[in-house]
């Protein structure tokens, strides 16, 4: 079907934010643990804090185990990939089964990671399912405003979570021309004052409040 | 050679053992996972999504048994639709005297809303899925007729896909018709009843029992997948609300039933409905698979009549057997009914599903008497068949091979010029070695049925 309702342009645009989340928020954990194995500490507080979400974990192992794995946490990838595969299952349709398959296997990756004696293992399938998963959208749908919704969902999450976790400014200049190549070719409504906010910021580099530039990246869309 | 035909045949051939139907089915079933082919239930309450257990046995139909049973099928659900199109219209049945009035209008399918509306393209049962089983004298019985919303031809259709994934050999060394061309009948018979606009697959949404099913069909036939909220209702045309623009609806295939279809014209608390929806059905604006009111040709007390809607409509006589029948509403019946009650088995004509559904034989004396005072009460509400002594199939049940009760639903297309049956079927089979109820709500899985070329 080539036509979607709002209400589902909606759904994709999120499931590129919880697919980018998952994504870079797992890769991110992957590389601060590797650190671990050489003796270095994650000091998760500080980056609960920069991620603006609660910190009830008690040390490094439950941090680990919870922000990974538990998938009653709200701001855990697991929940991410949950919510992910949510948006997808009502989305069949338009991004295609085989589409969807991927989903469904990066969250049976990361089930099985939780109880499995070498998690990177599956966690480096989940990154491999969402990385398919996105090559096979692009290939199943023929719509260029149903793929660049996804994308632009996608783009709007990474921008916010360089922005969460300082990630250089050229970095963010790059990521934001990607968004702005495809920002008109969506049917999203856009809005105007925010974009301008991000494009001074990060294309013009005029100095700017952080927290509004990452308020401006979160609303940039109205949905 | 084994009893269960070819496929052992050429299981055996190939060397093929136990332990391989075991590893495929458990390939089969990973596959089927990883594509989310899934049912939902509520359980205390609360939603649960369940694979759907697959048995790598398939039931296989030989070419010339299947030849009958299409011929049968077809003509039965021919006959239905007149039936259908004569309810809603001049009722000669009824004048004639071939059914009681009272099994019409006291029918919980019969809309009277629906009196005078002829369906675009006059057709009413698009998509019929009729439920037969095989008895151990090799006659195939129908047990049921299903011409509302019936469901299960996803899960035969994406199984036989990943089969032939899983075990090609087994596919090369068989001459099994291939049955992957549902999505494109079920579009041609959108296509062929539409009245102008974008075919709809219509579902109440993500917490649906067969919700895989919907958006998979949807996906399948090139329909939109649309809920409540996505359809909207001005001057008496449907419109289908896109990010381009509305968009003209001319065929929506529902998977809601009637009540709650139009809150304005059925059940007025219904949230998953389109309000006014009645009103573009009247005017001719819209197709709507199935139509509503089919609910009175598919009630089991109709049931009994089919045999004889066959001769009177189409002047033939019915292919296919109906399981011996009573009526409880006919004296005689009542009577060898009553006589017999310990060996029938007795459906509440209101329930779906496997429920409501009573084996004399199972029951103690005292539960078989207040069941025969049920009876005596509400001779409407029931009917009584015989029990059907039909053959077991072959599954694998950790690790082993064992019989188990299997039914079959076999798919009826009927657009405006042509009655399709789909060379296939969603074959059930009760996990339980007692048990003659196959619904997968009741615990049953399911298996791929193969129809021979040859």
């Amino acid at each position: 079907m080539d036509t979607v309702t709002l209400s589902k342009q909606n759904r994709l645009y999120w499931l590129g934010r919880y697919s980018e989340r998952a994504f870079t928020t797992l890769q991110y954990m992957l590389g601060e643990f590797d650190q671990v194995l050489d003796g270095a500490k994650v000091d998760y507080p500080a980056f609960c804090q920069k991620m603006g979400i609660p910190c009830p974990y008690t040390d490094t192992e439950d941090f680990w185990q919870h922000y990974l794995f538990d998938a009653a946490d709200a701001n855990s990838i697991r929940a991410s990939i949950d919510n992910m595969l949510g948006n997808g299952m009502v989305l069949r349709e338009t991004i295609t089964t085989p589409s969807l398959s991927y989903l469904q296997m990066a969250e049976d990756a990361i089930i099985m990671a939780e109880t499995s004696a070498s998690p990177h293992v599956e966690l480096q399938w989940v990154l491999d399912d969402i990385m398919a998963f996105r090559g096979c959208f692009d290939d199943a749908v023929d719509e260029e405003d149903v793929r660049n919704t996804l994308k632009a969902g996608g783009f709007v999450e990474r921008l916010s979570l360089m922005l969460r976790l300082d990630w250089r400014m050229e970095r963010l200049q790059r990521e934001l021309l990607k968004l702005l190549n495809r920002l008109y070719k969506t049917n999203l409504p856009t809005n105007g004052e925010a974009l301008e906010v991000i494009q001074r910021a990060v294309l013009a580099g005029a100095e700017t409040d952080p927290q509004l530039l990452l308020r401006s990246v979160e609303s940039l869309f109205l949905l | 050679m084994c009893a269960y035909c070819p496929v052992f045949f050429c299981l055996e051939r190939m060397g093929c053992t136990v332990e391989d139907l075991v590893k495929n089915a458990r390939l089969i079933n990973q596959q089927l996972a990883r594509y989310g082919v899934k049912f939902g239930i509520y359980k205390d309450g609360e939603f649960q999504e369940r694979l759907f257990p697959f048995d790598a046995i398939p039931r296989v139909i030989q070419a010339d048994e299947w030849e009958k049973l299409e011929k049968g099928l077809s003509q039965r659900v021919r006959a239905l639709n007149l039936f259908l199109k004569d309810i809603y219209g001049p009722k000669r049945i009824i004048a004639d005297g071939v059914v009681p009035e009272d099994f019409v209008y006291r029918s919980p399918g019969y809309i009277p809303q629906c009196e005078g509306i002829t369906p675009a393209g006059g057709v009413y049962s698009h998509i019929s899925g009729i439920d037969l089983v095989k008895g151990k004298d090799g006659v195939w019985y129908v047990l049921e007729d299903n011409l509302r919303i019936p469901s299960g031809a996803s899960y035969p259709l994406i199984a036989r896909t990943l089969c032939r994934r899983c075990s090609p050999e087994t596919f090369r060394h068989n001459a099994v018709v291939d049955n992957r061309g549902y999505g494109a009948l079920l579009r041609r018979t959108m296509d062929s009843v539409n009245t102008g606009g974008i075919n709809v697959v219509f579902t109440p949404g993500r917490y649906n029992a067969a919700y895989f099913e919907h958006s998979y069909l949807a996906e399948k036939s090139g329909a939109a997948l649309a809920e409540s909220g996505d359809l909207y209702v001005r001057d008496s045309v449907l419109y289908y609300r896109s990010t381009k623009g509305d968009q003209r609806v001319g065929a929506i295939y529902r998977r809601v039933s009637d009540d709650y279809m139009d809150p304005l014209a059925f059940e007025p608390t219904s949230l998953i409905g389109i309000p006014n929806l009645m009103g573009v059905y009247r005017a001719g604006n819209v197709a709507v698979l199935n139509a509503f009111g089919n609910g009175v040709a598919d009630d089991k007390g109709i049931y009994y009549f089919v045999p004889k809607m066959v001769r009177y409509y189409l002047d033939e006589e019915p292919i296919l057997s109906n399981a011996p029948t009573y009526l409880p509403f006919y004296e005689e019946d009542m009577r060898y009914v009553m006589e017999h009650l310990d060996t029938l088995v007795v459906k509440d004509v209101a329930e779906a599903g496997g429920y409501g559904v009573v084996f004399g034989s199972k029951l103690d004396k005292e539960k078989l008497e207040s069941l025969r005072e049920a009876v005596r009460r509400e001779p409407r509400r029931f009917i009584a068949q015989e029990v059907v002594d039909f053959q077991d199939l072959p599954i694998m049940d950790e690790g082993e091979r064992v019989e188990r009760k299997a039914d079959l639903r076999a798919f009826v297309l009927s657009g405006k010029d042509e009655t399709v049956v789909w060379p296939s079927g969603l074959t059930r089979f009760s996990r339980n070695p007692d048990s003659f109820i196959v619904n997968s709500s009741q615990g049953g899985g399911f298996k791929d049925t193969w129809i021979l070329s040859r």
